[in-house]
């Protein structure tokens, strides 16, 4: 069982290091998108282009400084309150590879959150915070929910 | 088991930078081009508030493309630095 933790999470973990990297890009692409609109916008006198760009420039770093900073945060006191080993046996080694997964899922999920919401503004659209925080929150509370199943489980289950 | 996908991705992703940075450049261009006819005409036929808002907004174009290509790649050097290992 912990064999298949391990793989499982090392694949989880290398997916969330491409991810972080791809982000990185992306935020450069989304941060010249919105320069480039500055410049063209200034250039024409579009005075709330100007603005507009100015506050999604801001929204970029906001939203990189919080995929960076915040997330980890988040994982790290949300995996601390999972129960990993409720009992004892087969049902152990369950939630322990459970609350590993979930950890993960989650961390990912919310990476991938802020990484579309990146996308789109590298593609010069708005960069919607509302939309990664709305995700983030489903998954914050899909791992809330998971800390309470796993002991429920096991006291279903059977504990020794 | 992601590297060949995230380089195939960086890859685009230079390539957009490229482009973009490119693009940047000829759209500052037409617009100090622009602003140079502005403050000519004004200055042709004594219009000093045109000459003046010309003289301005390249300036300000100017200003523009230095936060572009000084400011912008710090900040992601400094993005890059907080890249966070996984938290799992």
């Amino acid at each position: 069982m912990s064999e298949v933790s391990s793989l499982l999470l090392t694949f989880l973990r290398e997916a969330w290091i491409a991810l972080a990297g791809v982000f990185v890009a992306f935020a450069f692409l989304a941060g010249i998108a919105q320069m480039l609109r500055v410049g063209s916008a200034s250039v024409l006198g579009a005075n709330l282009w100007v603005w507009e760009s100015i506050s999604a420039l801001i929204s970029i770093m906001v939203l990189g400084l919080f995929a960076f900073l915040g997330i980890p945060q988040i994982v790290n006191a949300l995996q601390s309150t999972l129960p990993g080993a409720a009992g004892c046996g087969p049902i152990s080694e369950l939630g322990v590879l459970a609350s590993g997964l979930i950890g993960g899922l989650a961390a990912l999920r919310m990476l991938k959150a802020a990484f579309t919401t990146m996308l789109f503004a590298s593609m010069g659209g708005a960069s919607s915070l509302a939309n990664a925080l709305v995700e983030s929150g489903e998954a914050l509370f899909g791992m809330i929910l998971a800390s309470a199943a796993i002991p429920l489980a096991a006291w279903f289950l059977g504990t020794c | 088991m992601f590297e060949p996908i995230m380089e195939q991705i960086l890859t685009i992703a230079r390539d957009a930078w490229a482009f973009m940075a490119g693009l940047l450049i000829v759209v500052a261009l037409l617009g100090g081009l622009y602003y140079i006819l502005q403050g000519t005409a004004g200055m042709a036929f004594g219009g000093s508030r045109m000459t003046s808002m010309a003289i301005i907004g390249v300036v300000g174009l100017v200003i523009i493309v230095l936060f572009a290509f000084l400011f912008l790649p710090q900040l992601g050097e400094m993005l890059k630095g907080f890249q966070p290992q996984p938290p799992f």
